[in-house]
């Protein structure tokens, strides 16, 4: 009896909908029958097979009488298939941790119609585009494909930089206000440009994103919302690292970016999370890579009035089989770029 | 003053009279000379660091290689699990009777046996190499459940079948084969090092240099890691010579000096290398996650303590009241089988087993701690690992005072109580400390070393037990019936296994499955540790409830033991008597 049930425990629905008290549904948890690269999220959902398919190829209905609103938290977690998600006109409430680790993501697609999301060329936003809420994984595979770049282009190749600027280069829109957490995550980019009206930078929000070199924050004359980098005449003002005005950096915001060499925090930030730059530095040989200086505009004792810092939030190093953290420039004044 | 200083140089030339007088003799009514402790501290020191070693290698959630290499979906441990246990029943009677023979057969079971595990061999490799699930239609509910589990598809799910029909034919035919062989020779607790020791070292290295985590699907990464894990598990490196130790003198007081003393001793090799290992993985570029740890830390330690057990193997000897192999009653498969159902200790111990289930299938509390809260490498890390693990070395020097002064019931109540009281201050700690992790950590381990103070007495008495319970089980049987006591877990294993469960499917819908990063995230970790450990605590209180039944105590053990010595005397006469040469046994 107990193998009995535990059989049934470990099978899993495709999908598994919870019933909300407006009469609508939540999309609790999707898994994957491993062949489905394409899912809608739209209506309540079911998988079956065609007899007659020897493929055994997953056919999926959708209840159209049955409206998805909200994605519950890790409702696609450590989804490895998945390519392209698109939701639906309802859907009114998705939860940060919803993509989390769907590793083929290449593009989340929103209904046009859909009156609180949409997507930038597969990037998904609250439709005021003032919050960024995911970056899909692998979302530089879909851009590498637009581009017809079929394999990686190494650095020392002469396409390297074109590469780069189309591919590993992002320009987050001029209105977005907060980068949502996990929205960066383990994204494949080098180069990454923020907005001077951003306030808040979510949790986890560019985890492990490896290859991150340069964060440069720009103002703009026009409104900006096409997010491929076509050059820097676009901005108005241009300069490294985090913009002037954000006040919140979530904790592990920035962990494992070893990629980074500068990091300026500007006054206006009042609150750092624990571990914000963890494994950002590095020792390679005797020397020290990555963040090995933290900078900060204001003077140490404004910083400690008014900046809530959480636990390590500052890079350690290996020294001397212990952990020493990365000396701090208070008063600093920002590179120029 | 001067006649405490005369005092300790007397008792210090008494000590030093005793060892020279009896280093290669014991003394009057002992049987381990003191030479042989010598031997035992080096010998189980190195047998028990290389087996610590190997604790980094398992196909577990929690082992790195898997949580940073393979990254397999957390269920689908066990869903192979799952898919494993139903034969598991039918090889393991078969298993009970060989290893309660010793290997010794009649001849025409022996060759039935033989050609059982031959066919499962040549079974599972069919199974493995061709793809068996094409044949099913693809679109059938059987594809369909199958394709439904983590991890796994219809094809990879036979795959993983034919690995266990493998693994049990080579690993089964090797039992007989090995034991056959050696336990004459070499006893029947370490023999099997001298048949494990070459192919595991070649598989500890083949294990980090492999690189099949590399294959990019997952469900075929899944089969792939079962298959390397099972030929890992055929050769065995446990902590043989010091369970020889638990059996190598018929005098209790004996035994409980070698555990207390020499033993101990002996831990500090491994002590040294717990702190050793992650100082150097700290020095490694990615740390944890570096793939060197697997391709040359561990394997290089490994085999530096493998190769140092084998040299000491043979310096310790095992010796409890038993008849000679060659005379030995044998065991019909029933006779075990209700033989160990007779014993009411081994009931209450599996009731016990039953209820801690509840805790099964949670993640390593301190793994979670030291790597995703307080982010510890190298010698921070090692220095708070081996403070906590030394919490419970001053206490074990006074294992002898509790036995004496506490009955085993009391002992091991407490011991429930302490679990469920400092899980339950972690709990509060996970709750209460918000974002202060430095605070919540320092709490944490404050427990943790209160709890590994508190852990160590109850487990060395319980380990004391077990040898009780199975000189009881000889005298009840006439032998210690060890592997027939496995038919217990054709009760409760599959209980276990339903209940272990509830954890994971809960760790699933909290967001922890393949990638371990989740824990970095706040809100997530709190809920991933914090309701598997409230489960944790309901089942250590109740496992307090069995041990009201228990009274085993040392009046039963002696009456047993000289029962058990009267019946190896009349055994070996015997044998004597028809002119049989009768000296693999040990009469106490």
């Amino acid at each position: 009896m107990s193998i009995y049930f535990s059989v049934r425990a470990v099978s899993q629905e495709v999908f598994s909908f919870k019933t909300l008290n407006n009469g609508t549904y939540e999309l609790v948890k999707f898994s994957n029958t491993g062949n489905i690269t394409d899912l809608t999220v739209g209506y309540v959902s079911a998988a079956s097979y065609d007899a007659n398919d020897p493929s055994g190829k997953t056919i999926i209905t959708q209840d159209k009488t049955k409206p998805v609103t909200v994605l519950h938290e890790y409702a696609f977690n450590c989804d490895e298939k998945l390519e392209i998600i698109h939701i639906g006109k309802e859907v009114a409430e998705i939860d940060g941790k919803s993509f989390y680790s769907c590793w083929a993501l290449r593009e989340i697609r929103v209904d046009p119609e859909n009156k609180y999301y949409c997507d930038i060329d597969g990037v998904l936003y609250t439709k005021d585009l003032k919050t960024l809420v995911c970056y899909p994984i692998s979302h530089d595979q879909y851009v590498r494909a637009n581009y017809g770049y079929d394999d990686w282009v190494a650095s020392d190749d002469p396409a390297y930089q074109d590469f780069r600027d189309r591919v590993l280069t992002y320009v987050v829109p001029s209105a977005t206000e907060k980068i949502e957490m996990l929205a960066f995550n383990y994204a494949s980019l080098t180069d990454i440009y923020l907005p001077e009206g951003l306030r808040e930078i979510g949790t986890l929000a560019f985890f492990k994103a490896t290859i991150l070199e340069n964060i440069r924050s720009y103002t703009a004359a026009q409104p900006i919302t096409d997010t491929t980098f076509v050059g820097e005449d676009v901005f108005a003002t241009l300069y490294p690292s985090l913009p002037e005005g954000v006040e919140s950096i979530g904790s592990d915001a920035f962990n494992h970016d070893q990629a980074l060499t500068y990091m300026y925090i500007p006054s206006s930030v009042t609150y750092i999370g624990h571990h914000a730059f963890w494994e950002c530095v590095y020792k390679d040989g005797g020397d020290l890579r990555g963040l090995a200086q933290m900078h900060i505009a204001a003077s140490e004792p404004d910083f400690h009035a008014n900046t809530h810092t959480g636990d390590q939030w500052r890079p350690q190093y290996d020294y001397m089989l212990f952990k020493k953290t990365i000396d701090t420039n208070y008063s600093a004044v920002r590179a120029a770029d | 003053m001067s006649e405490q200083k005369t005092s300790l140089t007397t008792k210090g030339k008494g000590l030093f009279g005793e060892l020279k007088a009896h280093w290669k003799a014991p003394a009057q009514g002992r049987y381990v000379p003191y030479r042989e402790y010598k031997d035992i501290v080096i010998g189980v020191g190195s047998n028990y660091a290389g087996a610590k070693t190997l604790e980094y290698i398992t196909f577990a959630a929690g082992c790195y290689l898997m949580m940073y290499h393979y990254k397999l979906p957390y269920l689908t441990y066990s869903v192979i699990n799952i898919i494993n246990m139903p034969l598991n029943y039918i090889w393991s009677l078969i298993w009970w009777y060989v290893c309660d023979n010793l290997g010794f057969l009649p001849k025409k079971q022996e060759r039935k046996c033989y050609t059982l595990y031959i066919s499962l061999v040549i079974l599972g490799l069919a199974m493995i190499i061709f793809n068996i699930g094409d044949l099913f239609n693809q679109s059938g509910k059987f594809v369909t459940y199958l394709n439904g589990l983590e991890g796994i598809n219809a094809n990879s799910a036979i795959k993983i079948l034919g690995t266990h029909l493998l693994y049990t034919g080579w690993v089964g035919a090797r039992n007989i084969f090995w034991r056959k062989k050696l336990i004459p020779k070499f006893g029947r607790y370490k023999y099997g090092l001298y048949c494990d020791y070459v192919p595991k070292c070649v598989m500890v290295v083949l294990i980090g240099w492999l690189p099949f985590y590399n294959i990019p699907d997952v469900i075929t990464r899944v089969w792939v890691a079962n298959l390397l894990f099972a030929c890992y598990n055929v050769f065995g490196f446990a902590n043989n010579l010091e369970t020889c130790t638990q059996n190598i003198s018929p005098n209790l007081r004996e035994r409980i000096l070698i555990r207390t003393y020499p033993l101990k001793i002996s831990h500090i090799f491994n002590s040294i290398f717990a702190m050793i290992i992650p100082v150097l993985i700290g020095t490694l570029r990615y740390k944890w996650e570096d793939i060197n740890m697997f391709r040359y830390v561990i394997p290089a330690v490994f085999i530096s303590f493998a190769t140092l057990t084998m040299i000491f193997a043979g310096r310790i000897k095992e010796r409890i009241p038993q008849p000679p192999i060659e005379e030995k009653v044998q065991i019909k498969f029933w006779d075990g089988m209700f033989g160990v159902l007779h014993n009411k200790y081994r009931w209450i111990n599996n009731i016990v087993y039953l209820l801690d289930s509840l805790g099964n299938g949670m993640l390593a509390i301190t793994t979670i701690l030291y790597l995703y809260t307080f982010r510890l490498t190298g010698l921070t890390y090692s220095l708070i690992v081996a403070l906590v693990q030394f919490a419970g070395t001053p206490p074990d020097f006074f294992t002898p005072y509790f036995i004496k002064r506490f009955s085993f019931k009391q002992i091991m109540i407490f011991y429930q109580l302490t679990r469920a009281a400092g899980n339950a201050i972690i709990v509060l700690a996970m709750l209460f400390c918000g974002d202060r992790i430095v605070l919540c950590g320092v709490i944490c381990v404050a427990v943790l070393f209160f709890m590994e103070m508190t852990k160590t007495v109850p487990t060395a008495v319980s380990h004391d037990m077990d040898v009780r319970v199975n000189d009881y089980q000889m005298y009840l049987s006439g032998e210690r019936l060890e592997s027939f006591a496995g038919i217990f877990g054709w009760f409760t294993g599959p209980i276990t296994s339903f209940v272990g469960l509830i954890i994971p499917l809960l760790l699933l819908k909290y967001g922890f499955n393949s990638n371990w990063d989740v824990l970095f995230l706040d809100a997530s970790r709190t809920r991933i540790i914090v309701i598997p450990i409230v489960i944790d605590i309901v089942g250590y209180l109740l496992m307090t409830i069995p041990y009201f039944f228990w009274d085993y105590d040392s009046g039963k053990q002696n009456a047993v033991m000289e029962v058990l010595k009267r019946r190896a005397e009349v055994t070996a006469k015997k044998a004597e008597e028809i002119g049989e040469d009768a000296n693999s046994g040990f009469v106490g």
